[in-house]
């Protein structure tokens, strides 16, 4: 349950147009949000690498550290580039407090149980980041550079969020 | 130690000359964009040069099922991988980061 509202809280968080007071957020607040947003993922990859006995688990935590670490890397490349210092947001903010909860749930289990809740999480996440790519940050997105990059960013995220069913769906079976 | 640079250049060169004769093989791109392989399927014969571009935002691979000799290592985004074909066979394969990506290389 607890870990079912945290989700909800993350996707709003990330998806809720009101939080932004005129029309949306800014090319140096989007910047923050993907700086974040892929920090928050490679956090709780390595917190899976260091507990998931999971073989499945392990490879998908793994690429959740590669994936996310690279976008990150051309983000802070980007950002250099066009001299756009990221800045917070209440959606960045959201994110981190949602992440750091998160993080602090999954420490409290272990096996089969971390692997669920683990695995749940970053269904959820993949779809509510999805979700603001397509509906907040591309949208609002100004720089061509920036748009350009959260355009290439969506498929990863997608066979991310596909990747994480598949594994949902083959630890329900066991 | 000059005697044997000499012979390290002939037996170069004799390593070198078949790659020669078979340089006018054709050339071959596949994209790797939006987590495919484009083409999937790719026809090429054997001698030509097939060059993988990654132009995604993060790393992939292309790396042939067991036991064939396909393997790229880590293509960062933005980078490329080359490879000369030298046996005529179907080789599939896959990114090994991401295994839900797959291509083939048809090699006549």
């Amino acid at each position: 349950m607890r870990l079912q509202s945290a989700s909800i809280a993350l996707a709003s968080a990330l998806a809720c147009g009101a939080a932004w007071a005129q029309g949306g957020p800014t090319d140096p607040q989007i910047a923050g949000i993907v700086v974040a947003a892929n920090q928050i993922d490679v956090d709780a990859g390595k917190l899976a690498r260091s507990r998931s006995k999971n073989k499945e688990v392990q490879g998908f935590a793994k690429q959740m550290i590669t994936d996310h670490t690279a976008v990150n890397k051309q983000a802070a490349a980007l950002v250099k580039k066009l001299k756009v210092k990221p800045e917070e947001s209440d959606t960045s903010k959201s994110l981190k407090s949602g992440a750091r909860d998160n993080l602090a749930n999954l420490k409290k289990l272990k096996g089969a149980q971390f692997d669920h809740a683990y695995v749940d999480h970053e269904v959820a996440y993949h779809q509510a980041v999805l979700d603001a790519i397509d509906k907040t940050l591309i949208p609002n997105a100004k720089n061509a550079e920036l748009k350009d990059l959260l355009t290439k960013v969506r498929p990863a995220i997608a066979a991310h969020l596909d990747h994480a069913k598949h594994i949902q769906s083959s630890l329900g079976k066991s | 130690m000059l005697h044997h640079a000499a012979r390290a250049l002939v037996f170069g060169l004799a390593l070198a000359l078949p790659a020669a004769a078979t340089a006018a093989g054709k050339t071959h791109a596949v994209r790797i964009e939006g987590m495919k392989f484009e083409p999937e399927r790719l026809e090429a014969a054997v001698g030509d040069t097939i060059t993988w571009t990654n132009r995604d935002v993060v790393p992939h691979t292309v790396t042939g099922a067991a036991g064939r000799a396909l393997e790229s290592g880590t293509i960062a985004p933005g980078g490329k991988w080359t490879y000369r074909v030298r046996t005529k066979g179907e080789i599939a394969y896959v990114c090994r980061f991401h295994p839900m990506m797959k291509g083939v290389l048809v090699a006549k």
